[in-house]
């Protein structure tokens, strides 16, 4: 079986399917007239493992095409970013997080290089946001993170 | 409330100084984040969305109808002069109204999206005036069995109406569902795929999945071919419609409109239904069907005014019944859970101000859209010029401050993340996310009203097919579902839908 766009998504479906099966069999079924908490997810977690067999054998009659090579450094750097600014969103506040995430996720571009143009724009974009943010829009996000905080203020 | 009081209502309340401001505020800000390009519409309002928490129930929902107005426009705007739709339906704009910008026309091209546009969102807004109140005291006599059929047709047009195959888009709405299912089950208590986590016990917080899935996933998307971004903005020269123009455009801008608000109405993808079918239409009845793809201006005029009439009136069935027909109406109705309301036919007589305070902001919107875009082109090319390498780390940080505020938790934005991959993963395997987004909503109503139906019943589904509207509903599917096998129909479905990813 070579790897297409079919045979990933297929087995993405099927996988997906059989987990929410088995974790959904243990909730009571119930009848049609009286469903109980399991008898939907059942049904249409079965479908979803049918849908991913039927998409599998779909593919084994059409000419794959050869899938493009991956960008690795943003798929994995991105995502890894908005979580470095989930972790410290509250721990060290928001314009340390918006200073981490922008510098992060710009360093994965391929014309990023950094300078002090690239450093002073992401200190006035963290500057500019928290106050936007915070003081103007009034959401209750900490400028000083809970690691931050001088004991007494 | 009779319409007339009820325009009154909407006038005083969509013409308070915050209301207009923010109504103001929301266009603008949601033209100037549409235009950027690869940001559709459930980006915009996903990215939008903290500047309308903290504002009162009715402010917000003006300012958000006003944001996803703008994008609209905003990537009509992008569609002309860049050759870039930003989402599904702007693509026949971009047949034409490139053509036309290539030829010095975008001038023309805009000011005749915009003018067809703010037409069609007057007629747009005049139907959902009459037309909702009707529908909700309709609704009010559905029972689950209707609501049932009415869900199933919904999820059927938008997998019939999505690019790639059926098969694919039926996965994507299973999925969608099982999100839908993650959390307390309302019925029994019980919780359901949270593996015992606390953080899933309120379920998967739909805009997190909108924003994780289209900002973050297109985002990744993006970058993959960041080396082959275009980024040609065609000049802008005179914005004033030639007579000839005029002459040509009515007509198709008229017929556009009467699509608009039919097809916006269905369930499903009627937006792109209708922006498709009346470019369709015009070239059918066009003397010079030749010119259609060569810079014909009612390319041009006739899809925008349908896709603006569809935009307004796929309001109605959000409003009146609670079903979203489009993954952007879902956003909505996602945002609206956020601040408290639940859409349904009780809205119309519990929050009347509401109501008619969103109905009628919609047309003072579409009117300060007529003149907010015309003049201000220059600063929208501008601003679709800027780099790739600058925005997107803005887009980022936009989106992870708005999923974090949504309920002040850390764990939405590990989801955002976490769902950004899946949905890059989706769209490297040619699986378009729309079906995924309407099913996480549309779901978990399915299963309250089939185990309402099936328990009134005694767990006899007959009851479907003895209900005549719900009977007619599944029809109506039936026979979208049996079209697609038809080969004259898969031909033009897939001649229409393929540029659309």
């Amino acid at each position: 079986m070579k790897l297409s766009q079919d045979v990933l998504l297929g087995l993405f479906f099927v996988v997906f399917g059989v987990v929410s099966v088995s974790v959904a069999i243990s909730y009571p079924f119930g009848t049609s007239g009286r469903m109980g908490p399991g008898y939907f997810p059942v049904i249409i977690s079965s479908l979803l493992v049918l849908t991913g067999l039927l998409v599998l054998f779909r593919s084994q009659f059409v000419q794959p095409e050869t899938l493009p090579a991956i960008r690795w450094k943003p798929l994995l750097l991105i995502p890894g970013a908005v979580v470095v600014f989930g972790l410290a969103v509250e721990t060290l506040g928001l314009p340390l997080a918006i200073l981490l995430l922008t510098t992060m996720t710009a360093a994965t571009s391929i014309k990023f290089h950094l300078g002090w143009r690239a450093i002073a724009g992401s200190l006035a974009f963290a500057a500019l946001c928290s106050v936007v943010f915070i003081e103007l829009l009034g959401l209750p996000i900490p400028i000083v993170g809970s690691w931050l905080r001088v004991p007494g203020f | 409330m009779d319409i007339f009081n009820g325009l009154l209502l909407g006038f005083s309340t969509a013409t308070t100084l915050s209301n207009f401001a923010y109504c103001f505020a929301g266009v603008l800000l949601g033209t100037a984040v549409g235009v950027l390009p690869g940001l559709g519409p459930i980006a915009t309002i996903s990215m939008l969305l903290p500047f309308t928490f903290g504002l009162p129930v009715d402010t917000a929902l003006i300012m958000l109808a006003g944001i996803f107005y703008g994008s609209q426009y905003g990537g009509s705007t992008t569609a002309i002069l860049m050759n870039l739709p930003g989402e599904a339906s702007s693509v026949v704009t971009t047949l034409d109204g490139h053509q036309m910008a290539k030829q010095g026309k975008a001038g023309r091209a805009l000011a005749a999206a915009a003018i067809g546009s703010f037409f069609a969102g007057t007629v747009g807004t005049l139907f959902i005036v009459i037309a909702a109140p009707l529908l909700a005291s309709l609704a009010l006599t559905f029972g689950p069995a209707e609501y049932f059929s009415l869900i199933m047709l919904g999820l059927i047009t938008s997998m019939v109406l999505t690019s790639g195959s059926l098969l694919t888009a039926f996965g994507m709405a299973l999925f969608g569902i099982i999100l839908g299912m993650i959390g307390t089950d309302i019925n029994t208590g019980a919780a359901r795929y949270t593996f015992g986590s606390p953080y899933l016990l309120d379920g998967l917080d739909f805009v997190v999945v909108a924003t994780g899935i289209f900002g973050l996933g297109d985002v990744l998307m993006n970058l993959e071919n960041e080396r082959l971004r275009v980024t040609g903005v065609a000049p802008v020269s005179s914005l004033f419609p030639t007579a000839e123009d005029w002459r040509r455009m009515s007509a198709p801008i008229l017929r556009g409109t009467g699509i608009g608000v039919l097809l916006g109405v269905l369930p499903g993808a009627g937006v792109l239904l209708a922006s498709f079918s009346a470019y369709a239409l015009e070239k059918k009845i066009s003397k010079h069907p030749e010119q259609f793809g060569k810079g014909a201006i009612e390319g041009v005029a006739a899809p925008e005014a349908a896709n603006n009439a569809a935009a307004q009136t796929c309001f109605i069935p959000m409003l009146t019944l609670g079903l979203p027909g489009t993954a952007t109406m879902a956003l909505m109705i996602g945002a609206l859970v956020v601040q408290g309301v639940q859409p349904g036919p009780e809205i119309l007589s519990q929050q009347p101000a509401l109501f008619w305070g969103l109905v009628v902001s919609m047309w003072l919107g579409n009117l300060m859209l007529l003149f907010l875009n015309l003049p201000l082109v220059g600063m929208w090319a501008k601003l679709i010029s800027v780099p790739y390498h600058f925005l997107f780390p803005t887009i980022c940080v936009f989106m992870a401050i708005g999923v974090y505020s949504i309920n002040n938790s850390v764990f939405d934005v590990y989801m955002m993340a976490l769902f950004g991959v899946l949905g890059y993963f989706f769209k490297r395997m040619g699986a378009e996310p729309a079906p995924l987004i309407l099913a996480m909503i549309l779901g978990p109503m399915a299963e309250e009203y089939l185990r309402r139906t099936l328990l009134i019943s005694h767990g006899d589904a007959s009851v479907f097919f003895t209900s005549p509207l719900s009977l007619g509903t599944l029809v109506v599917a039936a026979l979208l579902l049996l079209s697609i096998v038809s080969p004259r129909f898969r031909k033009v479905r897939e001649e229409g839908l393929q540029e659309v990813d």
